[in-house]
């Protein structure tokens, strides 16, 4: 099981050369809870991502996971509690699924330490738990992109972290492999209390799979709370500047978003 | 399937690579020593093993002891060492920057070394370690040059090697610029410092290549899972743990010493630190490393190359006149990939 953590931003910017994307930007992650970072294409949701898992280091504020900073802590002590999917992993040409898993494994070894039954239960778990078990000995550049997408998770579960942030992770799926991704962390959270960030394009999915939404517009939080707090048509008209409709999807109950455009109007 | 079984098969299958894997490098191993063997035997004139042998132990045996002990063993000693550096250190280039095109010699190290090495040599009047000292800071000087020119915004591969294949341009005109100026210039020299040549290799400068592939190969091989790493992409490696920047820092400087030590014995060998690694990564297929393949890699295409052009051709090339030709074909056969593949690679 999974131990409870604190992950937070506290005044944080950051930005490329002289372009700031994070502006002076205070979070703090619910623990054990799926979170939904959305938000306009370059309003900093990605940046805000890297700069939590210490990809990227601010240009002032920090970033504190249990009150330490995560840029000025051991990076290999720090893999072991915060895993990150990236948006584009490269899948080594010809590498099979069950060694790609096994790479997940690298914060717990040492300069020199031994493969243990550890890490052979840990990738075993971390197979089952994807569903990528009978993919083992496939090679991953053969398998489809939702299958690749969950040998990908399946790694960053073979490095047992308590925490998980994703970068877009349904990002090039078609909607069955989006669902199948989402209810995957969704399993991962329910079953093991794992703490969830991830970046997501999609508003209704986000509405739909994160306990927590945080809309971001221009390196600001602009809103963050439950679905239904974020999800609003005035939050939707600040963020996007866009005009929509917003019900209750039948399906969950959830909030939904339809946009209302110039066409097709009624 | 139940998790304790998938246990065990996941661990079956990692036995097996690992197991497929020293096979391989068993089987290098072995090449290398026949044709360590044969290279030491057969010659302009056959001596047998028993001769052979004898050489080696020291002892002073009629018409072998010059043959042998001048010319084929030193020759034989420094094509393996020369060869693994080239390999190891030109791997150590392509898994970093994640591209074949992307070896030292391709971006202009070697030539930055060979550069050197000549300028030492002719202009300086510099022999022995100082050679290799030079010929190592060129090599890194070069190296960051390059690395200074395509960055923007991080590096890219495909800019870093054009970058690199115009610097490598510009250095080898500098190389034909000094031997031209030298009183002792010959074919023979401009052959070594232009495309490489065992020719008058001596035992003695065995070792700083031993020194350096010792320190600089031994660090490279410790740091070889953190290398590997790097192949999924510098975010990924990072959110594994790994220090990208200090990673990518130590695979310059061991990549390009041992490169540059081994350039400056026996010039830019053509083709070898660009094809070991590929090479290598055929033969071991997704059993897991290649770094210490791709050494062994070089060490046979050194080896075998400079005995081609030794004995089997019509007059007598310098083994980086044969290198070149193995590899001329294949850069092209991936600069055509890469052009189909949109420069992804």
């Amino acid at each position: 099981m999974t131990r409870s953590h604190s992950l937070v931003a506290e005044r944080l910017s950051a930005g490329y050369a002289d372009n700031t994307v994070l502006n002076d930007l205070d979070l703090a992650v619910q623990p054990e809870r799926i979170t939904a970072i959305v938000g306009a294409n370059g309003c900093g949701k990605s940046t805000l991502l890297r700069c939590m898992s210490r990809l990227i280091a601010p240009s002032r504020g920090q970033v504190l996971l249990d009150g330490r900073s995560v840029h000025h802590r051991p990076t290999r002590e720090l893999a072991r509690t915060l895993g990150l999917l990236p948006q584009s992993p490269i899948a080594p040409e010809g590498i099979t699924v069950a060694d790609l898993v096994s790479r997940g494994r690298h914060p717990h070894h040492g300069l020199i330490s031994r493969w243990s039954k550890a890490d052979d239960a840990a990738i075993a778990a971390a197979l089952d738990a994807t569903h990528t078990g009978e993919l083992a000995d496939r090679v991953v550049d053969e398998l489809s992109g939702g299958q690749r997408q969950r040998v990908w998770i399946a790694m960053a579960l073979a490095q047992e972290t308590d925490l998980l942030l994703l970068d877009e992770p349904t990002t090039f799926l078609d909607v069955s492999h989006q669902i199948d991704v989402l209810d995957l962390l969704t399993d991962l959270n329910r079953a093991r209390g794992m703490t969830i960030v991830m970046v997501l394009h999609d508003l209704n999915l986000a509405a739909r799979y994160a306990d927590r939404l945080i809309a971001m517009a221009a390196g600001r939080l602009h809103a963050q709370g439950s679905p239904e707090e974020v999800l609003t048509e005035a939050n939707l008209e600040a963020v996007f500047g866009l005009k929509s409709r917003v019900i209750p999807d039948p399906v969950s109950g959830r909030p939904m978003m339809l946009p209302i455009g110039r066409h097709r109007a009624a | 399937m139940s998790v304790s079984v998938l246990s065990h098969s996941v661990a079956a299958g990692r036995l097996l690579r690992a197991r497929r894997r020293r096979n391989i490098i068993l089987t290098l191993v072995l090449l290398l020593a026949c044709g360590f063997a044969v290279t030491l035997m057969l010659g302009q004139s056959f001596t047998p093993p028993g001769d052979v042998l004898r050489v080696l132990l020291g002892q002073e045996v009629q018409g072998a002891s010059f043959t042998i002990g001048q010319l084929r063993l030193p020759r034989a000693v420094m094509s393996i060492l020369v060869g693994m550096s080239f390999g190891l250190g030109g791997v150590a280039f392509q898994i970093m920057l994640r591209n074949p095109l992307a070896s030292p010699d391709i971006i202009g190290v070697s030539s930055g070394a060979s550069a050197a090495a000549v300028f030492g040599i002719v202009v300086l009047s510099l022999d022995g370690a100082a050679v290799s000292v030079f010929a190592v800071l060129a090599g890194l000087a070069v190296a960051i040059l390059v690395y200074g020119l395509s960055f923007k915004n991080g590096v890219a591969g495909t800019r870093l090697i054009l970058v690199g294949i115009g610097v490598s341009a510009m250095i080898d005109s500098f190389i034909a610029y000094i031997l031209s100026r030298a009183a002792s210039w010959d074919l023979q020299e401009a052959m070594r410092w232009l495309t490489g040549s065992l020719n008058s290799v001596q035992l003695s400068q065995a070792l700083p290549l031993l020194v350096s592939l010792m320190l600089f190969g031994g660090v490279l091989l410790s740091r070889g899972r953190d290398l590997d790493a790097l192949r999924m992409g510098d975010d990924t490696a990072a959110a594994l743990g790994i220090r990208v920047g200090m990673t990518r820092i130590l695979v310059i400087v061991t990549a390009v010493g041992m490169i540059a030590v081994a350039t400056a014995a026996a010039g830019p060998i053509a083709f070898v630190a660009f094809l070991s690694g590929p090479l290598a990564a055929r033969m071991v297929g997704p059993n897991g490393s290649i770094l210490l393949p791709a050494a062994l890699v070089g060490a046979a295409l050194v080896l075998i190359g400079d005995y081609i052009g030794q004995f089997a051709l019509p007059s007598r090339y310098p083994v980086g006149v044969v290198t070149g030709a193995l590899g001329a074909p294949y850069l092209i056969y991936l600069i055509v990939r890469v052009n189909r593949a949109g420069g992804s690679l």
